[in-house]
């Protein structure tokens, strides 16, 4: 039984360690070491229940394990802000009021199309609607929205450039070529449309442009005065 | 707090309980077996081993079969048990040589078995 238990908390921490590698992705609503017993412990209950050459104790012993490393991790979690940051992670604030932080995206393995879901699902359709956007530690996605936040995304935002891409199916709907849009970003600093981290241009014209290392700039397009979408 | 460390505590007790008796327990039965086994082995060897020898060591093993089936999986006691009968199945024929092998491989069986479940590098991986 002993080998059954070490080799269960060898699993286990294994586990724990590729989530939480794994970044934020990976998780959903659930602290790192929750989600690691979530898959587990099936699996625990199953091997010995369907296989009858296997005795039952096996199962039982391993998901006594499981329950012992569980509290641990809990008693850890709770004593030690350290091992909290070690076991569940940090918040990680991907968005700030100087624009997108590419290096916390990157940290958690998400890039910048995932930012702008997430921003969507939460009911924020323009980048510079909120000032702040972070993930939580359990993968969860909240943002800060600015107080006007509804005057400033009365018009669908789509991605021209996403990190350094041309979108070319959205740049045909905003009725620009690639050029002009590369003469937009010259004039705004940007001689390299490579270099952009994201550009998105709503109906109205308005522009979210972020230069690699940058803060964002607000650009407004000429449209001819009319609403594009 | 007070109820994880103690939670924490009654669990690491249980699983060094269930692990030092399932230890202990294993290897005492399996020693056992092999005693008599290396009995029954050295009468073969001497021609002197009968039906009712092979028969007594069958009655213990299966005796304490029962108890192992919690410990040990099942699949290897069904070894065991195949080794065994076909052991007694010569002795009762009278075939001393051909009950012989069967013997050995029952009482390396009884040293490889609790092995296989002590604390060991290889083991745990």
């Amino acid at each position: 039984m002993s080998l059954i238990f070490i080799r269960t908390v060898i699993i286990f921490i294994t586990l724990l360690c590729i989530m939480r590698l794994m970044g934020k992705r990976q998780i959903g609503e659930m602290q790192p070491y929750e989600l690691v017993i979530t898959l587990i412990i099936a699996d625990l209950a199953c091997i010995p229940m369907a296989d009858p050459s296997i005795p039952l104790l096996y199962g039982l012993v391993a998901i006594l394990a499981i329950y012992m490393m569980h509290q641990i991790v809990c008693l850890l979690d709770l004593k030690s802000s350290a091992m909290k940051r070690v076991l569940s992670g940090s918040p990680s604030i991907v968005l700030n009021k100087n624009g997108i932080d590419i290096t916390q995206l990157k940290k958690n393995n998400l890039d910048v199309s995932d930012l702008v879901e997430s921003l969507r699902g939460a009911g924020y359709f323009s980048l510079d609607a909120v000032d702040y956007a972070l993930y939580e530690a359990n993968g969860t996605f909240s943002a800060l929205p600015k107080s006007d936040y509804e005057s400033l995304q009365d018009s669908l935002p789509v991605i021209i450039i996403d990190e350094g891409k041309f979108e070319d199916k959205n740049v045909a709907l905003c009725g620009k070529t690639r050029r002009e849009f590369c003469d937009i970003l010259k004039e705004n600093g940007c001689a390299d449309y490579k270099k952009a981290l994201i550009l998105t241009m709503d109906g109205n014209g308005k522009m979210y442009f972020q230069k690699k290392g940058e803060k964002f700039k607000i650009i407004q397009a000429d449209v001819g005065g009319k609403r594009l979408w | 707090m007070v109820k994880t460390v103690l939670s924490i505590f009654i669990s690491a007790l249980m699983l060094f309980c269930i692990s030092v008796y399932e230890r202990f327990r294993v290897n005492y039965v399996f020693e056992a077996f092999r005693e008599r086994l290396v009995a029954l082995y050295e009468k073969t060897e001497e021609k002197k081993a009968t039906f009712t020898d092979g028969e007594s060591v069958r009655v213990f093993w299966t005796a304490k079969r029962k108890e192992l089936h919690v410990w040990v999986t099942h699949t290897s006691i069904e070894n065991v048990d195949y080794q065994l009968n076909e052991a007694i199945g010569y002795l009762f024929e009278g075939k001393h040589d051909d009950a012989l092998p069967k013997i050995e491989v029952l009482i390396e069986m009884t040293k490889k078995i609790p092995a296989s479940y002590s604390f060991r590098f290889e083991n745990v991986f």
